[in-house]
């Protein structure tokens, strides 16, 4: 107790030593746990590099970025274009199938819903991201591409990049929705109404002032989203149809190959042929070129989303 | 009067368009555009349920638990099961409940919290999205070099523990995303009112922050558990069983060093497998590892809906 | 505000309680498995220990048939069995690590000098015969068999590009195939991917030697046409095949003689008229030119420790090669599988079969 009269110092503000300890600690361990993530990407740049880098000693440059030849690593042809353009096909035609499921699912429950629908709606939409994409893998060659992609194309073969990606599209539909409207559900109610009392239909409100005010959440979403399409793998393992190796194909109606497809099969195996010095390190490098991908979408997003993002 | 009979007053007007008479054709539109979206993805998941449950239903008619139990083949369909695949998914998810959500839930608070806005920490925030987006086989790759040939004396190669270490890194980012999410929707004047009584940044965090976004933070951590129960990818780099496994005289903490499987990697050996046979068991492991991840996730959506709040 | 505290803490701490139960039960679950496993055991079940089996995905459903007679009669031994290849197999095999490796090739010099390199000796035994299946559509009355060079003309690297038979008509006239010309309808290849052991010892037995001595192809250049529709799945191979009337394909002889009703197995012959239908027969006097053998090594150091050598024991006994039968190969004929035997009794260990 300050004696009645003296004037309030710094002291008294500063608080106990005690709890002042107590804080500079708890701030190391929480600092401790985030400065883990930064040590989690050295980790897996560290795991990728040395055998990437090995991968290349073994092969001939210039023979990576020839399309047409096809990826065929147990025979030495490593095409870098064939897996991307395989990887670039599947992940389009999931965000066709995810941006306008996701977004609109999103944009429905947090403008249009009733309370009481949106309560019974949204944990069904969140179950459906709780499906496996193994699920999602086995669910194309039993149920899409037979019923839907081989209905709508009967020429379309039994696997193909098609029925992969609209299986991945459904896989991210949820993703999408949910991150979309999070961020669509955040923005102040007062803005709406200020939309409203300006005369604005219910549409014009959503379009014009909620979804702006939200796009740094929608940017987000779509990007978490295509990060995933590009990423999965067990879908296009199971129903893309390209095993150990493919030919360069842009044609979703047929079997392809993606980064993600190549590596499982060199890391399931071969019975048989082991392929020379360097098949199997090139999923290593694959591997690398797959994160910096991602690296790169992430870091141009997200300077997109910094300059576009206001804050409530 | 002559002014009546060139047409409606202006009053009339004003009404006329405050009142919007006109049927909005476009904004019922888009309305049902979105709902069209929103049904489907519902319909794909009933479609998805009812076609998976079709084909595995009549392995639980005759098996019933012998299934639940039996153990992972892929010759003798009549003697092929799940137990093991329920342990070890459920090792797993244990492994990442323990090592993930700790380190996620710290690392969010301090970015969100505690770091102030320098160029290092935006690099922290870029590098933890980037995380996020990192194919999850690539986290095999990392957890094949890191967890099972350099931490290899510790976890035992090719053990439960290197795949639920792998699992616990792959969903980090996530629940770190996530939380950051749920503790950003809370309102700064919360903090500010903590901070005006005195107390420290902590007291704030524990005592009002955390709590207000606890909601928000358990959707994220219940999306990544279930993620990472369903992920397969990684397991098959990180040494996850598919052919044969027996267990039989190891205890518990032998068997956390010891050969392993998980549900999703055997539904993935059986949806290669050529066997008529083991068609209906894919399917009837899809059910239980649906019911797993299904529920996980039923049961937290229930808690947070039951305290959601808006700001 | 201490309401929402309370509440927001316990639903953390709920779902942690939740998820740590989770993982008791898991424990408690497997427990459950091996308990059920000794029920089931016969009196003997008194042996400990582990087998590791790992190698060839061809030769894996043997070893895991064997694997489950084994364990019903000791369940007190634990046994993993893989399939990653043959090659990554002997990987394991020669670091040691593994004590049996499941091959569907003999091992080769520089894998016997990895294993030498590292102190390991190996018995070699063959178990059985794999025979490869050339298969159309049961629909197809247009094709009745089919010589080496046939096969070469329609799946050869040179046939790229062929949509139907009689395309390849000018270049089996060239190579003097037997069976030229073919109808002109559609030719829809379906076979397994590269990474399976199907697609190796489908071009090695009959592409190999016709592409590379007769042809003037690159050596290690690839064999088989890369525009066909390859999967690993086998039943989807059928699928395909079956599918479209005058398809080809190939495929494991289990699977195609499991699937009669949807493909054709076509005779074949090596050269000329003489076509073998592929039968358990056929193939097991060699009279059907595509097949191959099917071996375990076993790790000497390991074989003198009692869990590996039940195992081996069993795998050997009548009851365990029945397994061969019943996973869908060709048991070998009585005369090889008593050299297996002998081999095994005697500890003999090197290759007999290396190249």
């Amino acid at each position: 107790m300050a004696a009645i009269g003296a004037p309030t110092g710094a002291m008294d503000l500063r608080g106990d030593a005690r709890r002042r300890r107590k804080e500079t600690r708890i701030r190391r361990v929480f600092q401790g746990a985030a400065v883990f993530s930064v040590i989690v990407s050295v980790l897996i740049v560290a795991s990728l590099l040395g055998r990437a880098l090995f991968f290349l000693s073994k092969v001939d440059l210039s023979a990576l970025w020839i399309p047409s030849r096809g990826w065929y690593p147990r025979r030495g042809v490593f095409d870098i274009p064939t897996i991307v353009m395989g990887t670039l096909v599947v992940s389009g035609i999931g965000m066709l199938v995810a941006a306008p499921l996701g977004l609109g699912a999103a944009i429905y429950l947090s403008e249009y819903a009733k309370p009481r629908v949106r309560r019974i709606l949204k944990p069904i939409l969140e179950i459906l991201a709780g499906v496996p994409s193994v699920v999602l893998g086995f669910f194309a060659i039993t149920w899409i591409i037979p019923n839907v992609v081989q209905t709508i194309w009967p020429e379309a073969g039994f696997f193909n990049m098609m029925g992969a990606g609209i299986a991945v599209g459904i896989l991210i539909t949820p993703l999408v929705a949910s991150v979309a409207e999070d961020s669509l559900r955040s923005v102040p109610g007062a803005l709406r109404e200020a939309s409203y009392g300006m005369g604005a239909r219910k549409r014009t409100t959503t379009m014009k002032i909620v979804v702006p005010a939200a796009v740094s959440g929608i940017m987000a979403s779509l990007i978490l989203g295509l990060s995933r399409a590009i990423g999965e793998t067990m879908i296009v393992a199971i129903a893309a149809g390209a095993s150990g190796g493919s030919a360069f194909k842009i044609n979703p109606l047929e079997p392809g190959q993606t980064m993600t497809a190549a590596m499982t099969a060199l890391a399931i195996g071969s019975d048989q042929v082991r392929g020379q010095e360097g098949t199997f390190e090139s999923l290593f490098f694959v591997g690398l070129v797959l994160f910096f991908i991602t690296l790169v979408l992430n870091i141009v997003s997200e300077r997109f989303v910094r300059r576009v993002r206001k804050k409530y | 009067m002559a002014i009546a009979a060139r047409g409606p007053s202006t009053a009339d007007v004003v009404r006329q368009h405050l009142q919007g008479r006109r049927i909005d054709y476009k904004g019922a539109l888009f309305q049902a555009a979105i709902l069209v979206a929103l049904l489907l993805s519902l319909v794909i998941l009933f479609v998805l349920i009812s076609q998976v449950v079709r084909g595995g239903i009549e392995v639980f008619q005759e098996r019933g638990f012998d299934f639940l139990r039996g153990r992972l083949t892929v010759v003798s369909a009549s003697i092929a099961g799940v137990g093991q695949g329920i342990a070890g998914s459920l090792l797993l998810m244990a492994f990442v409940v323990l090592a993930a959500f700790p380190a996620g839930i710290g690392a969010a608070v301090y970015l969100q919290e505690y770091a102030p806005d320098t160029k290092l920490n935006r690099f922290v925030n870029v590098n933890i999205r980037n995380l996020a987006g990192v194919p999850s086989i690539v986290y095999g790759i990392l957890g094949l070099v890191i967890f099972v040939q350099v931490l290899g004396p510790l976890t035992g190669g090719k053990t439960v523990m290197a795949g639920g270490l792998t699992l616990a890194v792959l969903v980090l980012p996530i629940v770190i995303l996530t939380t950051m999410e749920a503790l950003r929707a809370v309102p700064g004047s919360i903090r500010e009112a903590g901070f005006g009584v005195g107390a420290t940044r902590w007291e704030v965090i524990r005592s009002h922050v955390l709590p207000a976004a606890a909601p928000g933070i358990l959707t994220g951590t219940v999306l990544s558990i279930s993620r990472a129960i369903g992920e397969t990818a990684p397991l098959l780099l990180v040494g996850a069983t598919t052919g044969l496994l027996a267990t039989g005289g190891s205890g518990f903490f032998e068997s956390l060093r010891g050969g392993y499987t998980a549900l999703p990697v055997i539904v993935y050996r059986w949806t290669s497998l050529p066997n008529e046979d083991f068609r209906a068991l894919t399917s009837a492991a899809i059910i239980v590892l649906l019911l797993l991840t299904l529920s996980t996730n039923a049961i937290a959506i229930i808690l947070r809906n039951r305290y959601e709040r808006k700001w | 505000m201490t309401v929402i505290r309370a509440t927001g803490f316990r639903l953390l701490f709920v779902a942690l309680a939740l998820a740590l139960i989770g993982s008791a039960c898991a424990d408690q679950s497997g427990a459950g498995d091996t308990g059920g496993g000794t029920a089931g055991g016969g009196g003997e079940g008194e042996l400990a220990g582990q087998v590791v089996v790992s190698g060839s995905s061809t030769v894996e459903p043997i070893s895991v048939a064997v694997g489950e007679k084994f364990i019903a009669q000791n369940p007190g031994v634990d046994v993993t069995v893989e399939g990653p290849g043959t090659s990554d197999g002997f990987e394991l095999f020669c670091n040691g690590e593994t004590d049996i490796s499941d091959a569907s090739r003999p091992i080769d010099e520089e894998e016997v000098q990895a294993c030498e390199k590292n102190g390991i000796e190996f018995i070699e035994l063959k178990v059985g015969i794999d025979g490869l299946s050339v298969i159309t559509s049961v629909n197809n009355d247009q094709v009745e068999c089919l010589d080496f060079h046939d096969i070469y003309a329609l799946v050869g690297p040179e046939s790229e590009g062929f949509e139907s038979w009689s395309d390849a008509n000018e270049l089996a006239e060239k190579i003097g195939a037997g069976h030229a010309p073919y109808p002109d309808v559609p030719l829809v290849v379906t076979g397994p991917g590269e990474e399976s052991g199907t697609y190796d010892s489908f071009a090695e037995i009959v592409l190999e030697d016709i592409a590379y001595e007769e042809q003037g192809i690159k050596e290690d250049d690839p064999v088989i046409r890369p525009d066909y529709q390859a999967s690993a799945n086998d039943n989807v191979i059928i699928e395909g095949v079956g599918g479209t009337d005058t398809s080809l394909g190939w495929v494991g002889f289990a699977f195609a003689e499991g699937a009669t009703d949807t493909v054709k197995l076509l005779p074949i012959a090596e050269e000329g008229d003489d076509c073998v239908e592929p039968t358990p027969e056929t193939i097991q006097s060699g009279e059907y030119p595509i097949a191959r053998d099917l071996f375990v090594y076993v790790k000497k150091e390991s074989a003198s420790r009692p869990e590996v050598k039940a195992y081996v024991d069993l795998y050997l006994s009548e009851e365990g090669i029945t397994s061969v039968n019943e996973v869908g190969y060709v048991e070998l004929a009585t005369e090889d599988l008593e050299e297996s035997r002998q081999a095994w009794e005697a500890q003999e260990t090197g290759t007999r079969e290396s190249s």
